[in-house]
């Protein structure tokens, strides 16, 4: 008789070879490298279950895509029951799960942010962000930040921090200028008077989970004010309760003119972004009613489904618990810091979105690979390999909270004994 | 333990594979760089030259500013030029360091994917 793990890993392989063959072979590799070539099969709560049974819990989320748990079952049950009466809707028409998404939204967002624009993801939503600032300025400049991710569109990618992901499609947007992140003199010194905008992560999640100081924010806040630029805050990643509260710029009392959401607004079900802007710049869209449209954006079942993550994410307290555990997490982080000094520099971190930042850049592909030989996926950041993201479900219990702290210590405890660990490695 | 003779030979096999592949050729097309590879138990050390995807010359010692810096025993370097071990492998094992730009990394291993499929 087949043992039925046998027939398992056969339908991996399969999918493996077939994914490789159609889709991209050196995805397949690197990953496959990299100990975390896991075709998803059962998803529930915190958890992914490899094909072939192995069960791991997921810290990287899709960076963010999973706050409410992974096949949250208040949200399927709202999709399916908007199943029996709703399609995408059409895109021009108005829609009732349109405008109840919308004015929930202008709810809780921070200030003054009335009004939105629907998309599908997040790059999408930063396109419309900065063709928003600059149709409504009638200004041209965009100044963004140093390893800055906004997603891989074309002006977000205008906006990208990478140069590897910018150089093979230049000439790109014009008139986008890179600053150092965290450094507000350096943005207010780039403004011009032909400056539409600042756009920038509020804490920035492929760039190494760069958390800013205290300072930063409200002080270029206040340049946007003072010398008349839009502030655009980029929440895709930090949003929809992942630092603690529903969007990372309340932690600094900072309104933005405009803010994009994505990722977890689709509740890990269904792509939907949003950008939220200040009733004040509706006067760009009110000559221009059909200058940006999206066939996908904010269809109707995206908004019932986004509109019951908000929802759950308010009913069961998830932004409490992603403090909580946050917190859990801090105090397992200093004993692992103290432990392994010279692998684990620091650790930056607002409630569940966190980066470990470790001694050099090889560390990252190789920690990667031994949490996932002890259940745990968590991916380095894009745009930094020596940092290790943790941004798991936002319903993580205590109990996993140590699961992954002892995966972490364990994982470090071997890669102390290779070579390759050090500063100058 | 492979001497510094062997390894100048693996490497020119790695030339001539990696410059007779027009389809690696044209997939490097923008990748210019300079590589060092210091053997850890022999002390020896090449440098490697690429222009445009085309492996431009092997020297013994290290000359220039280097892109990348791989340090390896001498036995797993000549392995890794003939193509006898997954050089990434090794690499997330610790066992060979690469001080690179993570793009750079990948482009070594994706020469690898090309010239050695089965790798």
């Amino acid at each position: 008789m087949t043992d039925p793990k046998d027939s398992l890993q056969k339908i991996k392989d399969q999918a493996l070879a077939d994914y490789a063959k159609h889709v991209s072979p050196m995805k397949v590799r690197t990953l496959t490298q990299a100990g975390v070539n896991l075709i998803e099969d059962r998803r529930e709560g915190t958890s992914v279950w490899d094909i072939t049974g192995k069960k791991y819990i997921d810290c990287m989320t899709g960076a963010g895509i999973m706050n409410v748990g992974r096949r949250n079952p208040e949200i399927i049950n709202a999709l399916k029951q908007a199943l029996d009466n709703l399609d995408i809707g059409v895109f021009l028409f108005m829609s009732k799960q349109k405008a109840d998404l919308a004015k929930k939204i202008a709810e809780i967002a921070p200030g003054n942010l009335n009004c939105t624009v629907f998309g599908v993801g997040g790059g999408e939503a930063v396109d419309t962000a900065l063709k928003l600032a600059r149709g409504y300025s009638m200004k041209k400049e965009i100044i963004y930040a140093d390893k800055a991710y906004h997603g891989h569109t074309g002006f977000a990618l205008s906006a990208i921090g990478r140069d590897s992901f910018r150089e093979p499609f230049e000439p790109l947007m014009p008139g986008f200028k890179k600053v150092p992140y965290n450094d507000a003199k350096a943005i207010e010194e780039t403004i011009t008077n032909d400056t539409a905008a600042v756009i920038l992560e509020t804490i920035q999640g492929e760039g190494g989970i760069n958390v800013p100081s205290d300072e930063f924010l409200p002080k270029v806040r206040k340049v946007c004010d003072e010398r008349d630029v839009l502030l655009i805050l980029d929440e895709i990643q930090t949003g929809m309760g992942r630092t603690g509260k529903m969007f990372a710029c309340e932690h600094w009392g900072v309104t933005p003119d405009i803010m994009t959401i994505a990722k977890s607004l689709g509740g890990g079900i269904y792509p939907i972004s949003a950008t939220v802007y200040r009733k004040e710049l509706q006067d760009f869209f009110i000559p221009h009613p059909f200058v940006h449209l999206s066939t996908f954006g904010g269809s109707d079942l995206g908004c019932v489904v986004a509109l019951a993550t908000i929802d759950y994410i308010e009913k069961h307290h998830l932004l409490e618990n992603a403090t909580r555990m946050g917190d859990r997490f801090r105090n397992g982080f200093s004993r692992i810091l103290a432990g392994f000094p010279d692998l684990l520099l620091e650790v930056r971190q607002k409630g569940l979105m966190m980066g470990l930042q470790y001694s050099n850049g090889s560390i990252g592909p190789r920690m990667t690979k031994k949490l996932a030989e002890r259940g745990v996926l968590a991916v380095y950041t894009g745009n930094d390999p020596s940092v290790c993201r943790l941004m798991p479900s936002l319903v993580i219990t205590p109990e996993e909270v140590d699961f992954v702290l002892n995966a972490l210590d364990d994982s470090m405890k071997v890669l102390s004994e290779e070579d390759g660990i050090g500063r100058n490695d | 333990m492979a001497t510094s003779k062997d390894i100048m030979e693996a490497l020119a096999d790695y030339k001539q594979q990696c410059n007779n592949n027009q389809r690696l050729r044209r997939m490097q097309r923008d990748w210019s760089k300079l590589l060092h590879f210091v053997a850890k138990d022999t002390g020896d050390s090449f440098t490697m030259e690429v222009k445009n995807g085309e492996i431009i010359s092997n020297r013994e010692g290290t000359h220039g500013v280097p892109d990348v810096i791989v340090t390896a025993t001498s036995e797993d370097m000549c392995d890794m030029f003939w193509g006898d071990l997954n050089p990434a492998q090794k690499y997330l094992d610790g066992e060979i360091l690469v001080k690179a730009s993570p793009e750079d990394v990948q482009r070594i291993d994706a020469i690898t994917m090309i010239i050695w499929p089965e790798s």
